[in-house]
């Protein structure tokens, strides 16, 4: 990589902005603005930094739908916003998937419309962390806070989980480099263990790492769980882990002062899926009986948790919510995108600040092709390339403001530092305005 | 004027040579999705249509033993196929590596294309830990609107996929009818 001068051409700072990118949802970053436009980012890590700076050749603007060629074309808003409810009002099985990259009040709109229609909401959960909302039902949800984790823990597990590359601020700013205030000296009074099959960035900054085998993650915690139960292991080597091993991270575990497990899509996407949640979570459990545990799902949206908190709180379930009876169902497998999506059963998909072009498998996507999709985002992305009506949004955290929460549930205010890129102001009236 | 560029062509790996012809035509591997900084960068930013797109989240991160069986080098292409479908990516030496037997691709249109949809009855697709086969090849890697358009061809009446292939491209910035943004905002950049 080339050197980068630091850049001292703009206007004004905006400071204490809130990045807009993962489940950390950093407060603190200062926006360098220039001709309203942010020219740098202070604070932010790579991820960060890159949404904000945003590419203007991909940004959407204006209003589209596609013509009989099947090409898209730029409408006026009434256009556009009419030929969006016609496809809504004329199916009977609508999906609003999405809401993960828009604030609270935006989800709000949402719902009210869902539950007039009669639609199926989703977010991203139902392809990420989707099996460890299920595993909290069975199992509970031992959590805290970042701040607690920040102040005083001594013992990090990462698990299925590659902090480094897709938190890249978690270490840092709130689990392992951080100092606390019972840990004034930050990473030497903290020990850091990742366990993943692959010697990733996040292990090669570990003290520790468990390489356990291809999905053999549920039979790796089992193991634990028996030690720490006072049970001998008979297998001299569990899921490509020596016993030795194995005794040894317990015993460590068990004499933690404070440890937090962090748990990624390591475990959410192998074939076990929830039961590797489960597992983890009545490790923690046990773990309790000597020490203090907590565990935090590393949320990958920064708003992916705020759906989930904010559904469970309007209508008691998380996400994969179905109001076509009128009031909200859910139940695993059958009203959640994916599998709603490989039956082929809904007949419109409306899609808010999310990305299933990019995000979903090929057999889910391939019903995308027969349905209409209507589109509402920020950015040109693999979605557009199968949506019928595009509606450009406003960027959340830069050009406006809203709420979000963080992957522990801590809710933070996203305050707006520019105004939207656009010469006309452009005024929404039916509720479906992103943020 | 002067900003902050966050650009990066391709991802940067390990620069490791792979001499020989190779002794193995199609290798079986396991093959794992997720994500990494450089895809994420690129996608959030929102350069999907861009070659660096391409780059960071159509390839396949291999253990340089592997590489080393097939004959391929970085950023050389090679086809992988799962039991879901199949995709021509590029190969990079895996910065993680050692993980022989098993291959990484970024999540992205690529690696949709050979995932599985299979949930279980939990809502979640099986993106990892997929069987696959991978194999030398000479087809190039789609950009992101033409392998949208050659998967789904939701748009193209054709259902030949070496038609589809051999379509003009839709190059790396947005075709549609209407106003561009630099017609819409005054500010130079
Ligand atoms: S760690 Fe996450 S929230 Fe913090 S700056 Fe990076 S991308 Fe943004």
């Amino acid at each position: 990589m080339t050197y980068e001068p630091p850049v001292t051409d703009y206007d004004y700072i905006v400071e204490n902005c809130t990045c807009a990118f993962c489940g950390c949802n950093c407060d603190d970053l200062d926006y360098l603005v220039k001709d309203n436009h942010v020219v740098a980012v202070r604070h932010a890590c790579r991820l960060g930094a890159s949404k904000i700076m945003e590419d203007m050749d991909q940004r959407l603007l204006v209003p589209m739908i596609r013509d009989e060629n099947g090409e898209l074309k730029e409408v006026d808003w009434d256009t556009a916003l009419d030929k969006a409810a016609e496809y809504i009002a004329n199916s009977i099985r609508p999906v609003f998937y999405g809401w993960s990259e828009t604030s609270t009040e935006c989800m709000k709109e949402g719902v009210a419309l869902g539950e007039y229609i009669g639609a199926v909401l989703d977010n991203q959960a139902t392809i990420c962390h989707g099996p460890s909302l299920q595993a909290v039902q069975n199992a509970g949800y031992p959590i805290q806070t970042l701040g607690e984790v920040q102040n005083r823990a001594d013992m990090i597990v990462y698990s299925g989980s590659n902090a480094m590359n897709s938190h890249p601020r978690h270490m840092a700013r709130y689990a392992v480099f951080c100092r606390g205030y019972f840990r004034q000296r930050g990473r030497f009074d903290r020990t850091v263990v990742t366990m993943d099959p692959k010697f990733s960035d996040t292990a090669k900054c570990s003290d520790k790492w468990i390489g356990f085998e291809q999905n053999g993650d549920y039979g790796f915690y089992n193991a634990i769980r028996a030690v720490l139960r006072g049970k001998e292991l008979y297998q001299d080597v569990i899921s490509g882990i020596p016993k030795e091993d194995i005794y040894e991270l317990a015993e460590e575990m068990k004499n933690a002062e404070f440890g937090v497990l962090f748990f990624g899509l390591g475990l959410t996407h192998t074939l076990s899926k929830q039961r590797n949640i489960d597992i983890a979570i009545k490790m923690v459990q046990d773990l309790n009986k000597y020490s203090k545990w907590g565990l935090t799902p590393m949320r990958g949206h920064f708003n992916v948790n705020g759906f989930n908190i904010f559904m469970a709180f309007e209508c008691g379930f998380a996400f994969g919510v179905d109001y076509c009876r009128g009031y909200p169902r859910y139940m695993m497998g059958e009203t959640n995108t994916i599998d709603l999506l490989v039956r082929k059963e809904p007949d419109c998909f409306m899609v808010i600040a999310a990305d299933p072009g990019a995000h979903f498998p090929n057999g889910a996507n391939q019903h995308l092709a027969n349905i209409p999709v209507i589109q509402i985002d920020i950015h040109w992305g693999p979605s557009t390339e199968l949506a019928d009506v595009v509606l450009p949004g406003s960027f959340i955290a830069v050009e406006c403001a809203g709420t979000s929460y963080r992957m522990d549930g801590v809710p933070i205010y996203m305050k707006k530092a520019i105004d939207k890129p656009e010469k006309k102001p452009v005024v929404m009236t039916n509720g479906l305005s992103v943020n | 004027m002067h900003y902050a560029n966050t650009y990066l062509e391709k991802p940067v790996v390990p620069d490791v040579k792979i001499t020989g012809e190779g002794t193995t035509d199609v290798l079986k591997c396991m093959l794992n999705t997720g994500s990494d900084i450089y895809q994420g960068a690129c996608k959030k930013r929102g350069s999907t249509l861009k070659e660096e797109y391409k780059n960071a989240s159509g390839t396949c991160y291999m253990d340089p033993r592997d590489m080393a069986k097939l004959g391929v080098n970085n950023w050389d292409t090679v086809l992988v196929k799962t039991d879901f479908g199949e995709v021509v990516v590029n190969c990079a030496v895996s910065r993680d590596a050692p993980h022989e037997g098993t291959v990484f691709i970024c999540k992205g249109p690529w690696a949709n294309t050979i995932v599985s949809h299979d949930t279980y009855c939990c809502s979640d697709p099986t993106y990892k830990g997929i069987r696959c086969t991978v194999e030398k090849t000479d087809r190039k890697v789609l950009l992101m609107a033409d392998l949208m358009r050659w998967v789904y061809k939701k748009y193209v009446d054709e259902e030949d996929d070496d038609v589809v292939e051999n379509m003009d491209s839709l190059g790396e910035l947005p075709v549609y009818h209407g106003r561009k943004w630099e017609e819409l905002i005054d500010h130079d950049l």
